[in-house]
């Protein structure tokens, strides 16, 4: 039999694939068990670095991870029951701000948000100068409290997101028929709570995997207050000298093994039950006509909600990075734009701004283009075996924490077969890039899985037999269709690349800092003022990309591409 | 639309198509001629929809051969793309970009033919206008009804005048009183452009008012293709006359034997019915009775007693389901009403009822 090599677009694919996602997990975690295979070690086989982890800090960091990853996931699944049934069924006044602060919080990195906090209520900080007493809160926040509530804002969004689109396709009807066979009130919001039952479990199951994952948290408050969690104690492993792969790779897998045994406990709540409430007869709910007293109550938990997420790290960074002196006990401290002054003049401080804002922009439309890709091979009629597994890699990839990632990218780039291969990436902006780009690709084109899965196939096929081939038939059908989710992706990735702090941290390129490691060296040399405008700076610019991006859409798109998935009112 | 063309000759010989062990397809063979309107009809899961889309180059074939004209468009070797066969296609769910108004979907069709662009627009609006959708044209889908869209669908499939247009299901989303008048504009239009057509359906009323031929599809396999009025009045299996339109059917067995008719003992009753394939006396036979057999007229001598079960009113008189001592029979007509429950004799015209032998049944 002749074997034939065909190289073709797909294979390029799925060479891509295997090199940027599939080869460095499975290399860094190969340590972990095997480290001789890897020159890493003696054993061929061993459960050793297992051994090492359980005790002492490694021990520690997993247990304050897991139980602080159940916690958050309870807390988040809750406020975010509790805000989705106020935005989208009843009618009060904060349902229509609400959306937009759910995706200001979503793009908030969990370090940023740390960081607010931090330089509100630390020593000589904000609330310090401001002349209120902070010490009481510093001694709450500086430890569990503290990571709690910064994963717990992180978590929220995502909750919120499951649930509400879950409440959404909920129709009246259900409630309808307990209260006309003599339900009451509450037998109905029961009725309504087990409906949901799949998207409250998918809730903390996500939550609870996105927290014991996060690395922002553990870099910051987690780090500066001696509490241990397992994504930092793989980082210290990693990267003290000499760096300790198969003990991070250890952590690494027990994160991972969390992490599917919770979404193995979700399937298997689930399994056998089917709550399909979406069909072509669903009716919209009524909304819930509120007194004014419901009105004010359910507005000031909502406020209070987005005080303690959104505003307060909001306002810690903004008047941190407004202030002079902040942290210093020597300064005298005013209002003053001399520390945005700084970034502007200082290339120490702007330039992994600019640095980051090329990368992150080259990124983004990599990631838009190859999501489109992968979401149109893993929705079209025909799936054979190579997109259920691709489907799987995206899967793992999504639920994969940032740092064993970077770990992955830092070992398998820097080992001596990589180098004997002709690759020599490590140490390069390049990896960091491509880094961002695996790293981004799982989340993006699962997004963009919903939208291509609702073209229809005959769309597609008209057009071929109306005369237009594949190619013209993705540029005339395919693409305006999901024109906008391509841009919300690209919006996405672009924000979340920009403002990225695991992977930038263990694979940026000497003197090519990318923002929030430029953030944290600035925060390291106590020059907080400049660190915070940098933070503003950033979230800033990537507001106005993100407006750019959608005005030029607004602008330059045909009308009808606009009308796809625009709301339309009743 | 003056402008006739001459429809495609299209040739399929053989045409096997599998999903796993199941066969879309089982070595069907069919030919249409040019500017012939050819309707297949038959249940889900015949491979009506496999032929016209492996016709159209959406699938592929596993064996046999699919030609326009002279030229193979599939084999076991080539596989034209699809937007090389110079066909048309309106699919079920009309398949309208919905992101180009109403003109624009009509355009593509055009555009991607090459035709002048002055010519083209003129034609565009011609089709629309056509279709009753003058006023509608920068209407994006989502703004038409179902009906509308389809005119449109129906619109982009004429407006560059194909050589063949494929007609998968086009009405069955739609009311009755619309699948008429579309149906109407189906038959005229695509007549005027000369084109052929295939044209999909499981409904048979469909099948008989468009068709100048019908094909009756089953299990992958064409089992009678004939003028319409030969697979009402001579199906050639007990499929196809099921499948085009019963009242009801009578099992019993034959008594005596002519050459076209036949007598068969049901119980203690006779009855006279046409047979299509051959007969013997004594043989267990299965008699299926079309809808305009019957009636409460003494006009003929095949005549059982029945029980009224059920009225329908249909405007133009009543449909009666009637109970007899030998089986059901729905749809019996006349034009005044006879009341549930009473006793009555049914006529069965035995020209239009035929006895198929009970071995045939298995198909």
């Amino acid at each position: 039999m002749k074997l034939r090599f065909k190289v073709n677009p797909i294979t390029f694919f799925w060479i891509l694939i295997v090199g940027i996602l599939v080869a460095p997990i499975l290399l860094f975690l190969l340590n972990a068990v095997s480290p001789r295979s890897l020159s890493q070690g003696d054993a061929w086989f061993t459960i050793q670095p297992f051994r090492d982890i359980a005790h002492g800090q490694f021990a520690q960091g997993l247990v304050n991870s897991f139980i602080l990853g159940v916690l958050v996931a309870l807390l988040s699944a809750f406020l975010a029951t509790i805000i989705a049934w106020i935005v989208l069924r009843t009618n009060s006044p904060v349902r229509k701000i609400w959306p937009f602060f759910v995706f200001a919080l979503l793009l908030a990195p969990s370090y940023l948000i740390a960081l607010g906090w931090q330089r509100l209520i630390e020593q000589r900080g904000v609330l310090d100068i401001l002349g209120f007493p902070s010490a009481g809160l510093r001694n709450i926040f500086y430890g569990p409290i503290g990571v709690f509530i910064v994963l717990a804002v992180k978590g929220l969004p995502f909750a919120y997101l499951v649930i509400s689109n879950a409440m959404r396709s909920l129709g009246g009807e259900f409630e309808d028929a307990i209260r006309v066979h003599g339900g009451s009130r509450i037998e109905a919001f029961k009725t309504m709570a087990t409906l949901l039952s799949p998207a409250i479990w998918s809730a903390i199951a996500i939550v609870f995997a996105e927290s014991i994952s996060d690395f922002g948290v553990a870099a910051t408050f987690s780090s500066e207050s001696h509490f241990p969690i397992a994504t930092y104690s793989l980082y210290l492993a990693i990267e003290n000298f000499p760096a300790n792969y198969p003990v991070g790779a250890a952590v690494g897998a027990v994160l991972l093994l969390l992490i599917v045994i919770a979404l193995l406990l979700q399937a298997r709540n689930l399994r056998g039950r089917s709550f399909r409430t979406l069909s072509g007869k669903t009716r919209p709910f009524r909304r819930i006509e509120l007194t004014k007293r419901g009105k004010f109550i359910t507005s000031t938990i909502v406020l209070v909600i987005l005080a303690v997420t959104l505003g307060v790290p909001a306002f810690g960074a903004l008047s941190a990075s407004a202030l002079s002196g902040v942290g210093s006990p020597f300064s005298a401290h005013a209002w003053t734009l001399s520390n945005y002054k700084s970034v502007v003049t200082s290339a120490t401080l702007h330039d992994p701004l600019i640095f980051s804002s090329k990368i992150a922009l080259i990124v983004a439309v990599f990631a838009a283009f190859l999501a489109a890709f992968v979401a149109r091979l893993l929705t079209q009629k025909k799936a054979g075996v190579g997109s259920q597994i691709l489907d799987f890699i995206l899967l793992a990839a999504v639920a994969l924490p940032g740092i064993v990632f970077a770990a992955g990218y830092i070992f398998a780039y820097n080992l001596p077969l990589t180098n004997s291969l002709g690759i020599h990436l490590y140490g390069t902006s390049a990896l960091l890039g491509l880094a961002y780009l695996a790293g981004a690709l799982p989340s993006t084109s699962r997004s963009l899985v919903g939208n291509m899965s609702q073209l229809q196939e005959s769309l597609s096929e008209a057009c071929r037999v109306h005369g237009s081939n594949a190619i013209r038939t993705w540029f005339d059908v395919v693409m305006p269709i999901i024109a906008k989710p391509l841009l919300a992706a690209f919006c996405l990735t672009y924000a979340g690349t920009l403002l990225e702090l695991p992977v930038s941290q263990l694979l940026y390129a000497p003197g090519q800092e990318p923002l929030s490691v430029g953030i944290d060296k600035a925060l390291a040399n106590y020059d907080y003022g400049g660190g915070t405008a940098m933070e503003v700076l950033g979230i800033m610019s990537a507001l106005v990309v993100v407006a750019v991006a959608y005005s030029l859409f607004n602008l330059l798109a045909p009308a009808g591409w606009k009308r796809i998935g625009a709301s339309r009112e009743l | 639309m003056n402008s006739r063309k001459e429809g495609q000759l299209v040739i399929v010989k053989g045409a096997s198509k599998f999903y796993g062990e199941l066969a879309a397809l089982d070595a069907l063979d069919l030919k249409i001629e040019p500017g012939n309107f050819t309707v297949l009809l038959g249940p889900s899961g015949s491979g009506k929809s496999t032929l016209i889309r492996s016709m159209a180059g959406i699938e592929r074939i596993d064996k046999g051969s699919i030609s326009f004209g002279d030229v193979i468009m599939t084999d076991e070797r080539t596989h034209m793309a699809p937007e090389k066969r110079n066909l048309a296609m309106v699919f079920q769910d009309y398949a309208l970009w919905p992101h180009l108004t109403a003109q624009e979907n009509v355009a593509y069709a055009i555009k991607r033919r090459g035709y002048e662009r002055s010519h083209g627009e003129k034609l565009v609006l011609e089709m629309l206008g056509r279709v009753g959708l003058a006023q509608k044209t920068k209407n994006y889908p989502s703004e038409l009804s179902g009906g509308e869209q389809q005119r449109v669908a129906l619109a982009r499939a004429i407006v560059a005048r194909p050589s063949l247009l494929l007609f998968d299901e086009p009405l069955s989303n739609l009311d009755a009183d619309l699948r008429e008048r579309l149906r109407i504009e189906i038959s005229t239009l695509t007549r005027e452009i000369g084109a052929s057509a295939l044209y999909i359906t499981h409904d048979q009323s469909e099948a008989f008012a468009l068709a100048d031929r019908i094909g009756v599809i089953n299990k992958g396999m064409i089992e009678q293709i004939a003028r319409p009025e030969t697979i009402y009045e001579k199906p050639a299996t007990r499929f196809v006359a099921a499948f085009t339109g019963t009242a009801g059917s009578f099992f019993g067995k034959v008594k005596e034997l002519e050459e076209k008719n036949c007598v068969v003992e049901l119980g203690g009753d006779l009855l006279k019915a046409r047979h299509t394939l051959p007969l013997k006396v004594g043989q267990k036979v299965e008699i299926l009775v079309r809808p305009a057999a019957t009636s409460f007229s003494d006009s003929h001598k095949n005549r059982i007693h029945s029980t009224v079960l059920d009225i329908a009113y249909r405007g133009r008189g009543y449909e009666h389901v009637i109970e007899t001592k030998y089986g059901s029979l729905t749809g019996v007509f006349d034009s005044i009403s006879h009341e549930r429950g009473s006793r009555i004799e049914v006529s069965i015209d035995p020209t239009k009822c035929i006895a198929f032998p009970i071995e045939e049944i298995s198909n």
